[in-house]
C-alpha cells in the first residue's frame, strides 16, 4: 500500500534521511524504532509533503505521491497526525475536528464521521465547544487522532503518541490506537522505544542515522533484547 | 451633552470605517505574516471604480458599488497571483512581499493618475440629506456607512466561523503544518484572503467616496488609520481589530471634539505607544511566528 524506495530528504543543505526504503501493506501496522535525532518525523514529513524529499520515490495506493502537495497526498488518503499535536488553538474541539474533514470527499460525511469519533474519544464529545488551546496534554493528544480519524484515510501515519504525556495517560494512547487498528486502518507509527507496541505492531523497522537498519516481525524483534538496547539505550 | 453625543456618533462612523480597512489587514497577516501595503491603493480602486459607474455609465447605485467592490477584489487577487504567489516560501519571504505591495501600490495609484488625472472626484451620497437628534448633525450617508460596515464585518464573521473555506482559513492562520495535513491547499486559501481583504478595502472606498474627496492617493490615510487599529487589536486577530476598529474610532473623535482636530492623529499613536509599551502583542494578538 505505501512503498518508500531510496528515500533521500533533509532540510536546507543537510540530509537527514538516505537510502531509506520501507513497506507497508494493506491492514498492516509497522513500526519504525529509532532514538531521537536519527530522522523520524523527518521521514513522516517526507512522506507527507510537508517537506519535497531531494531523490527517491514514495508511491502510494500504486501512484507516485513523492513530487506531489501535502493537499494532493491527504486527497490520496494518506494521514500524517503529526509530532506535538499541532491544533489550531483558537478554533473549538469541534471546529478542529471538521478541518480533519476538510477534503470534500470527507466533508460531505463529516456527520458520520463526528458520530464515530466522539464514541471513539468521549473526552471529545464532553467538550465540543472548548478552544483547543485550554485542553490538557492527553486531551489535545486525542483531538490530533480523532482529527485525522475525520478524513477519508486508508492509513495513519503517527509520530510519537507518548511525547510530552504524563506516564498514567500513555497506555490509554496505545489502547486507542489498538482499537483503531481493529478498524482495518493501515499504520505507519514511529517511536522512541518499544515500551507499548506489543499488540499494535506486525513488523518493526529499527532506524538509525538516517537509514533502516534492521527489520523484523514484531515477535522476533521484541525478544532480541540486547538488539533494541543496543539501538534504543 | 451635545458634544459627547457628537463624539459617539463620530466615533461609531469612524470606527466602522476603520474595521473595514482593517479586518483586511489583518487577514492577510494572519494567513501570511505579510503587511500588504498596497491596502491602501485597493480603497481607491474600489472608489473609482464605482465613481465611474455611476457617473459615466449613469448605473444606479447598488450596481455601482458592487463593481466597485469586485473592481478592487480582482485586483487584489492579481497583486497575489502575480507576485506573492511566486514569493511564497522564499528566505525573507516578509520583506520581499512587503516590497513588492509597495511596487504594487505605486503601479495602481499611478494608473489611476494615467486614467483620472489629478483632479479629485467626489462621489454623490447614495441618500442625501441629514437630519438633526440630540444635538447632532447626522448624514444620511453616515448612518448608511455604519450599517453597511456591520453588515459585512457580521457576514465576514459568519463566514469565517461557520463555512468551510471560512475555517480553513482560520486553519491556516493558526497552524499552517497542521492546515497543509488536513489537506487544505493553502496557496489556493492565500489567494481568497487576498480577494476578500481587497474586496473590503474596496467596499471602504466605495463608502467613503462621498465623505472624503478621491484623488489617486486617498487610500493612504485610511491605510495608516488601519494599520493603528491592527497593531493595537493584536496583528491577525479578527476579533481583537473589530474591537479596536471602534476603539480608536471613538478616541479618535473624542480627541477632536474636546481637544481640537489638531490633537487627534498625535493622540492617536501615543495610545498606540503606551499600548504598545503595555502590552506588545495588542489586545488579542497571535504575536510573532515565523512560519513561511
Amino acid at each position: 500500500m505505501l512503498k518508500v524506495t531510496d528515500l533521500q530528504a533533509g532540510y536546507g543543505g543537510s540530509v537527514v534521511l538516505h537510502s531509506l526504503s520501507l513497506q507497508v501493506g494493506e491492514g498492516e501496522s509497522v513500526v519504525v524504532l529509532g532514538p531521537n535525532g536519527h530522522g523520524k518525523t523527518t521521514l513522516l514529513r517526507a512522506i507527507s509533503g510537508l517537506i519535497r524529499p531531494t531523490s527517491g520515490v514514495v508511491e502510494f495506493d500504486g501512484q507516485v505521491i513523492s513530487n506531489q502537495r501535502a493537499s494532493d497526498v491527504v486527497a490520496a488518503g494518506l494521514i500524517h497526525i503529526p509530532q506535538g499535536d499541532l491544533p489550531f488553538p483558537e478554533l473549538t474541539v469541534m471546529e478542529n475536528l471538521l478541518m480533519g474533514a476538510y477534503r470534500p470527499e470527507a466533508w460531505r460525511e463529516r456527520k458520520r464521521k463526528l458520530e464515530q469519533v466522539f464514541e471513539l474519544f468521549p473526552v471529545l464529545a464532553e467538550r465540543p465547544n472548548q478552544l483547543a488551546r485550554s485542553l490538557s496534554g492527553g486531551e489535545r493528544r486525542m483531538l490530533a487522532l480523532g482529527r485525522g480519524l475525520m478524513s477519508k484515510a486508508k492509513l495513519l501515519m503517527i509520530d510519537e503518541p507518548s511525547l510530552g504525556l504524563a506516564p498514567f495517560l500513555i497506555e490509554d494512547v496505545y489502547q486507542t490506537i489498538r482499537n483503531i487498528r481493529k478498524t482495518g486502518l493501515s499504520i505507519l507509527l514511529v517511536d522512541e522505544n518499544a515500551d507499548h507496541i506489543e499488540g499494535l505492531a506486525d513488523r518493526v523497522y529499527l532506524l538509525e542515522s538516517g537509514t533502516l537498519v534492521k527489520e523484523g516481525s514484531v515477535e522476533v524483534m521484541l525478544q532480541d533484547e540486547a538488539l533494541l538496547a543496543a539501538y534504543l539505550g | 451633552m451635545e458634544k459627547l453625543f457628537q463624539a459617539i456618533y463620530g466615533g461609531i462612523l469612524y470606527g466602522s470605517i476603520y474595521g473595514l480597512m482593517a479586518i483586511g489587514l489583518t487577514l492577510v497577516w494572519g494567513a501570511l505574516r505579510m503587511l500588504n501595503l498596497a491596502h491602501g491603493s485597493l480603497y481607491v480602486v474600489g472608489g473609482y471604480v464605482a465613481w465611474t459607474a455611476l457617473n459615466e455609465w449613469a448605473l444606479p447605485a447598488l450596481p455601482s458599488f458592487a463593481l466597485g467592490v469586485i473592481a478592487a477584489a480582482l485586483v487584489g487577487l492579481l497583486i497575489q497571483v502575480l507576485l506573492i504567489n511566486r514569493l511564497l516560501g522564499r528566505p525573507s519571504f516578509f520583506n520581499a512581499a512587503m516590497i513588492a505591495t509597495v511596487g504594487a501600490a505605486i503601479v495602481i495609484e499611478s494608473a489611476m493618475l494615467l486614467i483620472y488625472g489629478p483632479r479629485v472626484k467626489q462621489m454623490a451620497p447614495v441618500i442625501p440629506g441629514h437630519f438633526k437628534t440630540l444635538g447632532v448633525v447626522i448624514q444620511y450617508q453616515g448612518l448608511v456607512i455604519i450599517v453597511a460596515a456591520a453588515i459585512s464585518l457580521v457576514l465576514l464573521s459568519l463566514f469565517l466561523r461557520k463555512s468551510r473555506y471560512g475555517l480553513a482559513i482560520q486553519a491556516v492562520s493558526q497552524q499552517m503544518d497542521a492546515a497543509r495535513l488536513m489537506g487544505i491547499p493553502t496557496v489556493l486559501t492565500f489567494t481568497i484572503v487576498m480577494a476578500i481583504s481587497a474586496g473590503l478595502a474596496g467596499l471602504a472606498g466605495v463608502l467613503l467616496s462621498s465623505v472624503f474627496y478621491l484623488a489617486p492617493t486617498a487610500g493612504f490615510n485610511p491605510m495608516v488609520k488601519a494599520l493603528v487599529v491592527t497593531i493595537f487589536g493584536g496583528l491577525g486577530s479578527v476579533k481583537g481589530t473589530i474591537w479596536a476598529a471602534y476603539v480608536i474610532g471613538l478616541l479618535e473623535a473624542f480627541l477632536q471634539v474636546y481637544f481640537g482636530a489638531g490633537w487627534a492623529l498625535p493622540g492617536l499613536f501615543l495610545f498606540m505607544m503606551i499600548m504598545l509599551i503595555i502590552r506588545p502583542t495588542g489586545l488579542f494578538g497571535m504575536g510573532e511566528v515565523q512560519r513561511l
